[in-house]
């Protein structure tokens, strides 16, 4: 089934077109929400929440329609909003088992997944204390919590990542994983960093000024043949390019030492190792550049690849 | 095996009726009123009264007792219709008190941390949070209002010689319709006035000044254009009046005329329909920036 | 006149609570970033830096200008910071304008400047708009705007790809390099060490308000000894890899990856490491795949010297 099917949406918001029509399906176990600022992500997650009508077309979450059915879809789905979003003065346990509780689980079964969430996602030895008395981090944590504790089947995070210094943003990813292997729920993740959305999801939606700009499925182009290789390399000079031009590879050389280049069938790595053997060039990263997640992206953006080889992952 | 591993489940169990969750609302609400320790004081601050009354509605009753504190004084002494709306108005004062302290908690804690999406991407429409709102604060301010007034009717009946509850029934009945009008109106306005300002403590005071102010220039207005209708601004006058009217206690006369009922009645829907639309424009799950 | 950011033991208290204690560092023109987990001191160190605060004690020297030359010092530092207020009701190149004016230059000067400031943040017409109706990614851009308008020599940015969807990542990260190059001193203070990676040449880490590293990534990371440099090779078989590994001596740890296609190797001699690599691969023994540095980051050193222990969160 489904987790979200969209035809012929529209949403307007002070009566600007901001989703203008957009049609597709979304399957995967895990979906990346892109785009940039502006394009539709919030307002797709928020007409999906029931927060927005549509002005036109439908939305379907797991066949539920998002206006007749808003009820039972917010039953079955956990938000976690991309700002701050709690009750301070409540200690962690009570706010999570208060919305637990909304969401429509009884008293009992509320307040022990509560106290599972909390020590599922890290914050169990603060679970007592006050909201308002929590780090940034922590913070983050707890919207992961209540999206969780009463088992939805959708979990919808919005730039989870958001503001995490690198140990919690690795945390974090973690769980997403975690979450993702156990099975029971979907994914929807809106994220600005492509390397998070990379190394969660099989699916990404790319929006751009309210309209689709790509649905693709990237586990498939993941496993899909691969022939082009990026190079860091150290002492590698023109002459080094000019040899593996020679071999019959396409090469571009960039900052850094960097090189990208793409091997026909007959050539394998062994030569490209002969030729730094050869010339004392030490190849410190090699890897496969498959149709990536950068290169969709760019492509739906319709910018050049070369400008932008800072972008990604 | 005895390695436990302890990772996420999912829930397969018992989901509660949609309806209950507006009680789950209002139980928490009602939880986070009564944990303020002024809530408290300000309950037993309106025991004294009750206290005071209960006493005069003994002495009233008990000719010995009359005799000893009123000896000499010839004045008359009934417990009668007028009685109660004493008792109503100063219950009701007190219910002012407690609604600008109440209210407040009730709303800002979920507005000042942005906690509204995550409460409104439950089951629950904003409806049914307000709903439940209102639930938690009207119980609170029954406390104080239609059920001590009740039970003073009923202590009233029973010590009463004669025949005294089957003449005075209509008193019960505007005790119960006044109080309830009092307080649903008094929580929707609180609740609205929380809603549209930031810090609690600033909106105690709205509360407080909407309720006082205008009744100051109502005032000023009768007086300096010689009409009635400034006293349409006056919300304890105006609450005043129809109370008397429910009670059937003479009405007060002043300046040639008294207000008619419908004149109050629409006056108080205007204001209740004003709040609504307060609470419409803030109470939403997302803040919609314009400019 | 001198060309470094100079701290010389500084340390601030603010009250009883650490800011920073006795920090000194020497910084050259160039991208540095700063790097250290939420509540480490990184903005404490760059209100220093921009003369916001005053130390406890020590001195602190910027392109040889001292904090207490106001005039010349603000001239000559853009500060970008994370906090996101701004003064009401004031549109886009209004807040850019103000703050140039406040630098005492002529209008029709500022006016230039500001016309400037906002084309290289690329903010389009959005600056003919009030701030409040700003997304949280154009919000960043205006801050940026007014952080270069006045074409310091030393920019200090906290945290300036908050927010930012990956195009505008690349292009912000392009107007750093380009600054950099130019030989201005861009600090950039980043949870994102993999985008920081690829722009910077040098770090500072910081956690509980010391100084825990500072220099050049490929430096510092070789000065962590008791952590030998570790590389993952992907090859279709790795156990014959490691043992060619293990045989020239240059191995000291060899663990084979869960699937089965790759080893992890450590090693004490990086560059050694290389060569041999070469050697072993151009032989055919085995075909490389993939060659990745599982270390040699940012976002190693982080976890090596500040781990888990040094976060608040």
């Amino acid at each position: 089934m489904d987790v979200v099917d969209l035809e012929g949406l529209e949403v307007r918001l002070s009566n600007r077109i901001v989703l203008k029509g957009i049609t597709g399906a979304l399957r995967g176990h895990a979906i990346g929400l892109l785009g940039p600022n502006g394009a539709g992500k919030s307002t797709l997650i928020h007409t999906l929440l029931g927060f927005h009508q549509a002005s036109k077309g439908t939305a379907r979450v797991f066949g539920f329609d998002a206006r007749r059915d808003r009820s039972q879809i917010r039953q079955q789905i956990g938000y976690m909003p991309e700002n701050d979003s709690f009750i301070g003065n409540m200690s962690g346990v009570r706010f999570v088992c208060y919305m637990a509780e909304l969401a429509g689980l009884p008293r009992e079964e509320a307040l022990e997944r509560s106290h599972e969430a909390l020590f599922y996602v890290g914050l169990g030895e603060v679970r007592y204390r006050e909201i308002r008395t929590y780090s940034l981090g922590m913070k983050q944590l707890i919207k992961l919590a209540q999206a969780l504790a009463h088992g939805p089947r959708l979990l919808i995070l919005d730039e989870p990542t958001n503001g995490l210094d690198p140990m919690a943003r690795q945390r974090m990813i973690q769980v997403i994983k975690e979450i993702r292997k156990e099975g029971s729920i979907r994914l929807l993740i809106s994220s600005h960093l492509l390397r998070d959305i990379d190394e969660t999801c099989d699916e990404v939606l790319i929006l751009k000024d309210g309209r689709i700009a790509a649905l693709r499925n990237i586990e498939e182009e993941r496993n899909s043949h691969r022939n082009f290789i990026e190079i860091e390399t150290i002492g590698a000079t023109e002459h080094f390019s000019a040899r593996v031009r020679e071999l019959g590879c396409d090469c571009a050389a960039f900052s850094g030492g960097r090189i990208k280049l793409v091997m026909p069938d007959n050539i394998e790595t062994t030569d490209l190792y002969a030729i730094a053997s050869d010339q004392g060039v030490q190849i410190r990263r090699m890897s496969r550049r498959r149709d990536s997640l950068e290169d969709i992206f760019l492509r739906a953006m319709g910018s050049e690849v070369e400008r932008m080889e800072n972008v990604g992952l | 095996m005895s390695v436990y591993k302890h990772t996420y489940r999912a829930y397969g169990g018992r989901i509660t009726p949609l309806w209950t969750r507006v009680l789950v609302l209002a139980r928490y609400a009602f939880a986070e009123a009564w944990s303020s320790k002024i809530t408290v004081a300000l309950f037993t601050l309106s025991l004294l009264p009750t206290v005071v009354f209960i006493v005069i509605i003994y002495v009233a009753n008990n000719p010995i007792a009359r005799a000893l504190i009123m000896r000499g004084s010839s004045r008359e002494f009934a417990i009668d219709a007028h009685y109660f709306f004493l008792i109503l108005q100063t219950q009701s004062w007190i219910a002012l008190a407690i609604t600008a302290w109440v209210a407040p908690r009730l709303i800002s804690y979920d507005l000042s941390d942005n906690a509204l999406p995550i409460l409104l991407s439950r089951p629950i429409s904003r409806f049914g949070y307000i709903l439940g709102k209102l639930i938690a604060l009207l119980a609170s301010l029954s406390a104080v209002t239609w059920i001590p007034c009740l039970l003073l009717f009923a202590y009233q009946a029973y010590s009463s010689p004669g025949p005294w509850i089957s003449d005075n029934l209509r008193i019960a009945a505007g005790l119960l319709v006044g109080a309830v009008i009092w307080i649903a109106f008094l929580s929707i306005l609180g609740l609205a006035l929380s809603s549209w300002v930031r810090w609690r403590i600033v909106a105690t005071g709205i509360i407080f000044a909407a309720i006082f102010v205008p009744a100051g220039v109502g005032g000023v207005m009768s007086a300096i254009l010689r009409t009635r209708w400034g006293f349409l601004l006056n919300i304890p006058y105006m609450m005043s009046v129809l109370w008397r009217r429910l009670l059937g206690a003479p009405d007060f006369m002043r300046f040639g005329g008294s207000l008619p009922t419908t004149a109050i009645a629409a006056m108080l829907v205007i204001i209740c329909m004003a709040s609504v639309a307060m609470l419409n424009a803030r109470i939403r799950a997302r803040e919609v920036v314009r400019g | 006149m001198s060309d470094r950011i100079i701290f010389d033991n500084v340390s601030k208290f603010y009250g009883e609570i650490l800011g920073v204690n006795r920090i000194s560092l020497n910084i050259p023109p160039g991208i540095t970033t700063l790097v250290g987990p939420n509540g480490s001191g990184k903005t404490t160190l760059m209100n220093l830096m921009t003369g916001l605060v005053q130390p406890s004690s020590g001195s602190i020297t910027v392109l040889g200008i001292s904090p207490g030359n106001a005039t010349e010092f603000f001239r000559n530092v853009g500060y970008c910071t994370q906090f996101d207020s701004f003064p009401r009701g004031l549109l886009g190149w209004q807040f850019v304008l103000d703050s140039l004016l406040l630098h005492g230059m002529p209008k029709s000067e500022a006016y230039k400047l500001t016309m400037e400031a906002l084309e290289r943040a690329q903010l389009g017409d959005a600056a003919g708009r009030k701030i409040a109706g700003y997304s949280k990614g154009m919000r960043q851009k205006i801050r940026l705007a007014q952080a270069i308008a006045h074409h310091p020599k030393v920019l200090v940015l906290d945290e300036p790809l908050n927010g930012l969807d990956p195009v505008a990542r690349a292009e912000s990260l392009a107007l750093f390099q380009e600054l950099g190059r130019q030989g201005m001193h861009v600090i950039i203070s980043s949870h994102i060490l993999d985008e920081v990676d690829r722009i910077s040449d040098r770090v500072v880490l910081i956690t509980g308000g010391y100084l825990i590293a500072e220099g050049n990534i490929h430096e510092v990371r070789q000065e962590v000894r008791d952590k030998p440099m570790q590389v993952l090779i992907r090859c279709d078989r790795p156990e014959v890899l490691a043992s060619k590994m293990f045989a020239v001596n240059h191995c000291v740890e060899a663990r084979l990856h869960e699937d089965g296609k790759g080893v992890f190797l450590r090693t004490g001699d990086i560059d050694q490491f290389y060569f041999m690599l070469n050697g072993i691969a151009a032989e055919g023994l085995v075909k490389i795949d993939a060659v990745t540095p599982a270390d040699d980051d940012a976002n190693a050193i982080y976890q090596y010297l500040i781990g888990t222990d040094g976060g608040a969160s």
